[in-house]
């Protein structure tokens, strides 16, 4: 049981996309790729506005697409949600006609919604009076209206606001059996809402797997590069931050409240002995796992803030690196970027 | 910031070109027999046959030329191109020779007209139903070419998004691409049921001049100018004012312009 299972080809300009994936029901999977990757392309593919050229695409286990086997459902019969990174209101509706479109939906689940998403005072206007994030609520609205099985959202969480997130955030909580696929380019947003992340680079997948195995094992250079990220849930008091296993980070800006904090593994440096100097987060740890990875050796450390650095082979070398070794990590506050849960 | 003044002053030129004749028309105007004038059969009837000829025509340009407009944006087909230059094409030609091209083509000896002549017993030349098929003749290009340029410039990218919120293409149709639509819609209407009802040439070539069946607005002001001047001052003032009335309010819902300060 599955609510999207496609194994097959496209070809979307210049770019061809050879794309073997599932999700399952109730499952939130982000698609993280670099520019030109084909994610948005993938999306159309699952809408039926762009057809494979071979092999086929299932949604809820129904054929939806199969080439060689003459299947193609139209759009307006598959099971999808679909929210477009330009959101494409229409602008000859109001925020109502809008949420309400769907010949799928029923006018209590639009009240509903537009309440939940706090756009209920802009109901009987154009959409040309909304913010970016409340446009970004209604189009959310929108598609939710329309009770699919699979949510499609494109880029969604792209310059909004605090409160637009937040309110986008329990929406896509609370989802039951439908399935939501999350574009993104941010790995930060990737690692914090999904369940699993997949990753596309040239229209291919080249990785798939939890946030945390993405990042301590990626298994390409732009995987390593951004979706190696460290990412940790705290809650901030000021200056300092409490991980969920009771480490006690000093931050290098202050915050309040739930918090991800983010640090680049390169920003971690290794030493054999307690550093001096001024760097603010020093603390021991043991190395877990060795990885080489493009030229560099991601180093996965144990200890009470489970992290990965970034070293080069010579200094793996000089550190004697080895499963179960001893070292001092010290990271600056400033190299740990807050971003509020 | 100031305007420029050279410009100030060719766009005063401009209008002063364009209302003089205005001005001219309603200062030799027979206000005192004007009553008199209006009330008579001569301007009656030409002044109906005209709203008759030029309404109609209207809406066979709406029903004719929708399809038409929304065939040439959207479909990628061979030729299309020469298809539109041809549709174009009375936009361009003198309307005397539209009119008889039309005779060569509907005539009673032409190419399709003996056929509906010998079939149907259809007469166009000198008939009312004549008058109107010049009327769409000519003005059919305004509102293709109007309706066709907002189709163009909005893609369906809204039809795309309509239809995964699984509305059938004829919901989508309805719902998203008509109401899109209705302002270019709106526009074109205007501009074509103008050029209907100052239409001349065509209609007198292919039509005649038969009054109470052919002999619009402008023909009998035309043939009132030889005979009756101040009839045809009376007949352009009915003109002028069936324009206006119907132009402006028009012009702040439908034209292209600025908008009314919301």
């Amino acid at each position: 049981m599955s609510a999207l299972h496609m194994i097959g080809t496209a070809h979307a300009g210049n770019l061809k996309l050879d794309v073997d994936l599932s999700i399952e029901p109730g499952e939130t999977v982000a698609l993280l790729g670099p520019n030109g990757a084909g994610k948005t392309s993938l999306l159309r593919i699952f809408t039926g506005l762009l057809p494979l050229t071979g092999g086929r695409l299932d949604l809820s286990n129904c054929a939806v697409d199969v080439p060689r086997a003459g299947v193609f459902v139209e759009p307006h019969r598959r099971p999808i949600g679909w929210v477009p990174q330009d959101r494409l209101l229409f602008p000859h509706l109001t925020v109502r006609q809008n949420v309400g479109f769907s010949p799928r939906t029923t006018r209590k689940h639009v009240d509903q919604l537009l309440e939940v998403l706090g756009i209920g005072d802009l109901a009987d206007k154009k959409p040309d009076v909304c913010s970016g994030g409340q446009a970004q609520r209604v189009a959310l609205a929108r598609a939710v209206a329309a009770n699919p099985d699979v949510l499609l959202l494109d880029e969604p969480s792209a310059a909004l606001d605090i409160d637009s997130r937040h309110l986008i955030g329990q929406l896509l909580e609370d989802r039951g059996d439908r399935a939501t696929l999350l574009v993104t380019h941010d790995p930060v947003e990737a690692a914090t809402t999904a369940d699993r992340i997949i990753v596309l680079e040239s229209g291919h997948v080249t990785h798939s797997g939890s946030p945390v195995d993405v990042r301590t094992r990626p298994r390409t250079r732009y995987a390593a590069s951004l979706a190696g990220l460290n990412t940790i849930a705290a809650v901030a008091d000021n200056a300092t931050a409490t991980t969920s296993d009771g480490a006690l980070v000093v931050l290098g800006e202050p915050a309040t409240g739930p918090v991800h904090l983010v640090v680049p593994p390169v920003a971690i440096a290794l030493h054999r002995t307690v550093p001096d100097g001024s760097p603010r987060n020093v603390w021991e740890a043991t190395v877990a796992e060795l990885q080489p990875a493009f030229g560099r050796v991601r180093v996965v450390l144990d200890g009470p803030l489970p992290i990965v650095a970034e070293v080069t082979p010579a200094a793996a070398e000089v550190l004697g690196l080895v499963p179960g070794a001893r070292v001092w990590a010290a990271v600056k506050a400033t190299e740990i970027t807050v971003h509020p849960a | 910031m100031q305007p420029p003044r050279p410009i100030l002053a060719v766009a005063a030129v401009a209008t002063l070109f364009i209302s003089l004749p205005v001005i001219g028309l309603l200062q030799r105007t027979p206000w005192s027999s004007l009553d008199e004038l209006l009330s008579s059969e001569s301007v009656i009837r030409p002044l109906l046959l005209s709203l008759l000829v030029s309404v109609i025509a209207a809406l066979v340009v709406i029903v004719l030329g929708t399809p038409l407009a929304w065939t040439l944006a959207r479909v990628d087909m061979p030729g299309r191109r020469v298809i539109r230059a041809l549709v174009l094409l009375p936009m361009v030609l003198p309307p005397v020779v539209g009119g008889t091209a039309l005779l060569f083509a509907l005539g009673r000896r032409g190419l399709i007209g003996q056929w509906l002549d010998r079939w149907f017993g259809l007469t166009l030349p000198f008939t009312t139903l004549g008058a109107i098929v010049a009327a769409v003749f000519v003005a059919l290009p305004f509102y293709v070419i109007t309706v066709e340029g907002t189709l163009e410039s909005g893609s369906d990218e809204l039809e795309q998004m309509a239809s995964t919120l699984g509305a059938k293409p004829t919901g989508v149709l309805r719902r998203i691409t008509l109401p899109r639509l209705l302002p270019a819609v709106g526009a074109g209407t205007a501009l074509a049921w103008a050029r209907a009802l100052g239409e001349f040439g065509a209609t007198i070539t292919f039509a005649g001049n038969l009054p109470g069946r052919t002999q619009t607005l402008p023909l009998a002001t035309f043939l009132a100018l030889e005979s009756d001047t101040e009839e045809a001052l009376a007949l352009s003032l009915v003109m002028l004012a069936v324009s206006l009335a119907v132009l402006v309010p028009m012009r702040s819902r439908w034209l292209p312009g600025r908008r009314t300060e919301q």
